[in-house]
């Protein structure tokens, strides 16, 4: 029983870390990011399974987080209001060419953050962008403006 | 002029009307930051302390910590300084330090081991008067152990007691 208590703990203190530390930070893969991944990654499997080696502690841990994650998924489809707080709203940064400061503020997201993932989405200058997006996964989406 | 893209709306996804997100990741923030430092100050183990009781005829010393972590190995020592000589002194610890804990180790090996009423007894001989004894006891918590238990230790001189020290040891999980 203990195994599914130490996963279900450990589920519930991730979501509330991806929560705290901001959807950017996670959802970007540079190298350091990537390493920080796999580390919280080891980290937690010692907290869950400590010195359990057996199949049967693998599955009720991984069976835990798959629960957990589709009751989550579950609880955002049927309840909409329960879907920002546990993902979290898409925010605009960018309307019709014009920066929102305050949301790139409150995201930590500098202008020249933003300007280089708008290269990377093909628009040279952010005044083309209509509308650009920071998504719940932490992407950010363009539309540039017609015509540009 | 394009219109918003669909489900979104300028009240909440641009203005944030009504949204408490900044103040939830900084509660989040805070919450974490209190965690780490309860941490700091050793409010999940595993720094030891000692514990002190003294008598007439010997001084018992428990060097050990009082907060551990499921699967962590710590030490506890134990120091008996002799005033008087003791003919046959016995280390009696409460069943809390064998509950859930591997002894891995006992240095050095006690002349006998017994159970005294439920509780463990260590005889470990004679010791001079202005001599000491140090006695260690390797452990390591089972992960599944968690809880606060009694960890009293006390001094015998044969089946005298001489000194009581009065200890309790939390598991964290």
């Amino acid at each position: 029983m203990d195994i599914v208590v130490r996963a279900l703990v450990m589920f519930l203190f991730v979501w509330l870390v991806t929560r705290a530390v901001g959807r950017r930070e996670l959802s970007t893969l540079e190298p350091f990011d990537l390493i920080l991944l796999v580390v919280i990654g080891d980290l937690i499997q010692q907290s869950v399974t400590q010195n359990d080696f057996s199949v049967t502690g693998g599955m009720l841990a991984v069976g835990t987080f798959a629960a957990m994650t589709v009751l989550f998924s579950w609880l955002a489809f049927r309840f909409p209001r329960v879907q920002p707080v546990l993902e979290g709203d898409p925010v605009i940064l960018v309307e019709r060419g014009k920066t929102i400061d305050r949301n790139l503020r409150m995201n930590r997201i500098t202008f020249e953050e933003l300007a280089a993932q708008a290269r990377l989405s093909q628009i040279p200058h952010v005044a083309d962008i209509e509308w650009a997006v920071l998504e719940t996964s932490g992407n950010i989406s363009f539309i540039p403006k017609s015509g540009s | 002029m394009a219109d918003v893209p669909d489900a979104l709306t300028l009240k909440v996804n641009r203005d944030r009307e009504g949204k408490r997100d900044v103040l939830f990741r900084r509660i989040a923030l805070g919450a974490i930051l209190v965690l780490l430092a309860l941490g700091l100050v050793n409010l999940f183990g595993q720094r030891p302390s000692t514990t002190t009781a003294d008598a007439p005829a010997a001084t018992l010393e428990v060097h050990a910590p009082e907060r551990v972590r499921g699967g962590l190995y710590y030490q506890a020592r134990f120091r008996i300084d002799a005033i008087t000589e003791l003919e046959k002194a016995t280390l009696v610890l409460d069943p809390g330090w064998g509950e859930g804990i591997t002894m891995n180790t006992i240095v050095p090996s006690p002349l006998g081991e017994a159970s005294r009423d439920g509780d463990l007894a260590f005889e470990l001989g004679r010791v001079p008067a202005g001599e000491k004894h140090v006695f260690f006891l390797q452990l390591q918590v089972n992960p599944t152990n968690v809880g606060h238990r009694s960890q009293n230790v006390r001094l015998f001189d044969g089946d005298r007691l001489l000194a009581t020290v009065e200890r309790t040891v939390t598991v964290f999980p």
